[in-house]
């Protein structure tokens, strides 16, 4: 719905648009929906001039349609796969996080989704040189561990440095600043990026749920619509940007005490892919963890991979004892 | 800056009013008079004046820089190494923790009746007075406490062993200087000590801790000793408990970013009975358990306690041992301090999720 201004359209001015508001129309929609004969009679404007305007308008805020070729070319010649940095999670994800996409990681707190952010915004910054966003809202981001995650991949300082520099951190705790931020990112920086150097290729948002799940529920009936919007601006920067989005969600309960992806059935929808994470029970060292794919659109669900959290500290580990050395010479 | 007109903090009947009459973009109502709004939109006065004052104190510098400055990972690294962490004078969970109980985020402290975690949060309340020339923040404190476990005198012998201990370090005159000023009263005196008796009063007191953050901005920790208690007893609607957790959490963090703070919060533990095993675990729910953002489980095996870092962003997972003595929160007597590579490795199960307590119910 647009309302009609003064200057969105040659022809447009104050008489014209007072001329109609008696006739209560005030929005674009309700002048095209009418009939230009009868409006011309009832508001005593030329109707060669009310044409014209229709004309105008329709061109400039119809939407056309493309073809699916069209399409598939703008795929082809878009998309770009980014890896994790994790062998067993790229497989999970079919080879990384694909641009354009919405991928959600959900697990119990512990299980790693904070560090699997990180992983992904390092290697993406280090290895394929590209900008990263990073909306932390729980104060999860910790720039020493990343630092950490950088020096077993380079020991060149300046390197680490100019990798750290391209990972920008916002922090939002509340959904109104989260919304404010990303309508900012998409009107104002990610315009400004794609133009200049170096081009943004991912999102990561951690942890979406923390500042949804206070305000669904209970008599309140605003939840599902910032929800909505939440979802509606990701997606739209993923698509017109191109660029990868990662979200972090939490778990809950369900009635028979299995674990569940939190925000409910209407946020399932959201992601394209979603990956669920879990400690290994009895496990030798506590840093295993298992990925399951919940929801797929390009392989079979319910594949499982194993990963070690350490593995993007393995280096490091085996200079400070001799007995991890022979530990991790051991694992298959 | 586009602000949609859905994505504004405004109740939701003025915003349907609003998207009714046809704005749909911040920049549609901004160059509007309160009457003009009012007549175009059907809302009242009051409320046409308070759409304008949000649009103009979302337009100021202060606001628009909350929601869009971005720090790079580089500023954030030299900004979180000149912030600095806590001790806890036990030296191993100094070095599992990474230096102590970090500024700026938030640590819960989960644990058995009796392990100690009252006991730990009032030597961090202590501990964060420490002066800036010894390796301390020289900060105030603030404890919120709704069990009523606070008690001054014990409170009095750790700060007295404080007061030893720096004492005995005291080298260069810089460090004398600020240890005349150390004394028990002193220490006593930047304590704040709120009492909380349901969770009325604790949603209300964390509603007013930013003005009172803004007064004092020497407090460097704040500690509600235990939030879990006015939430488990008396609350029928256990999402409604989960939605103002959640809020409650966000607006912990959202101090301890801006404040630059610690914020210490006390849970306690239930058991959950599942395949016909029973696991205690802590309280106040499963999405509770993403709140905070480290996670700290005391709990007890045999006679020894034993400290368990479950859930950290940054350290490795670690279980160390510790005791309380007259003064204080210290390390096991017999153990050497281990490397934190080491004790992840020898510690007895190596698995977390397994709690002590299930082997003896088992």
């Amino acid at each position: 719905m647009v309302i009609l201004r003064e200057g969105i359209c040659p022809g447009i001015n104050e008489e014209f648009i007072k001329a109609l508001q008696s006739e209560d129309i005030k929005t674009v929609e309700d002048f095209v929906s009418c009939n230009p004969e009868e409006l011309a009679q009832k508001c005593s404007l030329s109707y060669k001039a009310l044409v014209a305007v229709r004309r105008v308008l329709l061109a400039q805020y119809t939407a056309f349609p493309v073809s699916g070729a069209d399409l598939y070319e703008e795929l082809l010649s878009a998309t770009a796969i980014l890896s994790t940095g994790n062998p067993s999670l790229d497989k999970l994800l079919d080879s990384g996080l694909y641009t354009g996409e919405i991928t959600e990681l959900t697990g119990s707190p512990g299980s790693g989704k904070t560090q699997v952010c990180f992983s992904v915004a390092v290697n993406i910054s280090h290895q394929l040189k590209q900008t990263v966003f990073y909306i932390d809202t729980k104060s999860g981001m910790c720039a020493n561990r990343l630092l950490q995650m950088l020096q077993t991949k380079t020991p060149n300082m300046e390197e680490q440095m100019e990798a750290l520099q391209k990972i920008k951190v916002f922090r939002v705790f509340d959904v109104f600043s989260l919304l404010a931020c990303l309508q900012h990112l998409r009107s104002n920086d990610l315009q400004k990026a794609s133009i200049g150097g170096g081009s943004v290729k991912a999102l990561m948002v951690d942890s979406v749920s923390a500042v949804l799940s206070s305000m669904l529920g209970g008599k309140q009936n605003e939840g599902m619509s910032l929800l909505m919007q939440v979802a509606g601006e990701l997606k739209m920067i993923a698509k017109d940007f191109n660029i990868a989005v990662l979200v972090t969600n939490h778990v809950t309960r369900d009635g028979n005490g299995h674990l569940k992806a939190g925000l409910g059935q209407s946020w399932s929808h959201v992601p394209r892919t979603r990956v669920l994470l879990q400690r290994v029970e009895d496990a030798e060292t506590s840093s295993l963890r298992t990925a399951t794919l919940t929801k797929s659109s390009r392989q079979a669900c319910h594949l499982v991979e194993e990963f070690d959290l350490c593995h993007w500290s393995e280096e490091k580990r085996t200079s400070i004892s001799g007995k991890r050395k022979l530990e991790e010479r051991s694992k298959p | 800056m586009q602000r949609t007109v859905p994505s504004l903090p405004l109740a939701p009947s003025v915003k349907v009013k609003l998207i009714n009459a046809g704005f749909q973009v911040a920049s549609d109502l901004i160059d509007m008079r309160p009457l003009q709004l009012c007549k175009e939109a059907g809302i009242s006065q009051e409320e046409a004046v308070e759409v304008l004052q949000m649009l103009r104190d979302d337009g100021q510098p202060h606001q628009q820089r909350a929601a869009t400055e971005s720090l790079t990972a580089l500023d954030l690294l030299h900004q979180e190494q000149a912030l600095g962490s806590i001790v806890t004078f036990c030296s191993a969970l100094d070095d599992a923790l990474g230096g102590g109980v970090p500024v700026g985020k938030t640590t819960e402290i989960c644990g058995a009746p009796g392990v100690g975690k009252t006991q730990l949060c009032m030597q961090l309340a202590v501990d964060v007075q420490i002066p800036v020339c010894f390796g301390g923040l020289g900060g105030k404190a603030l404890y919120i406490d709704t069990e009523g476990s606070f008690l001054v005198q014990r409170v009095v012998d750790m700060a007295e062993a404080v007061v030893q201990h720096c004492t005995l370090l005291a080298e260069d005159t810089e460090q004398r200087q600020a240890l005349e000023e150390l004394t028990v009263e002193k220490i006593l005196s930047s304590l704040f000590l709120v009492r909380c008796h349901d969770y009325v009063e604790l949603l209300a007191e964390v509603y007013l801790l930013p003005d009172f953050l803004s007064e004092h901005p020497e407090v460097r920790l704040v500690v509600i000793d235990s939030i879990a208690f006015p939430f488990r007893h008396d609350f029928e609607d256990l999402s409604q408990r989960t939605r103002l957790l959640n809020g409650l959490a966000q607006q912990l963090i959202q101090l301890a970013t801006q404040h630059s703070l610690a914020v210490v919060l006390t849970n306690q533990m239930t058991t959950r009975v599942s395949n016909g095993q029973s696991k205690l675990v802590p309280a106040l729910g499963e999405s509770w358990g993403h709140a905070a953002t480290q996670r700290l489980i005391l709990h007890w095996e045999g006679l020894r306690r034993l400290a368990s870092l479950y859930k950290s962003p940054s350290q490795m997972e670690a279980t160390i041992q510790y005791q309380i003595t007259l003064q204080g929160f210290r390390d096991a007597p017999d153990e050497p301090r281990p490397t934190p590579a080491s004790s992840a490795v020898s510690c007895p199960s190596g698995n977390h999720s397994k709690r002590p307590r299930m082997e003896d119910l088992s």
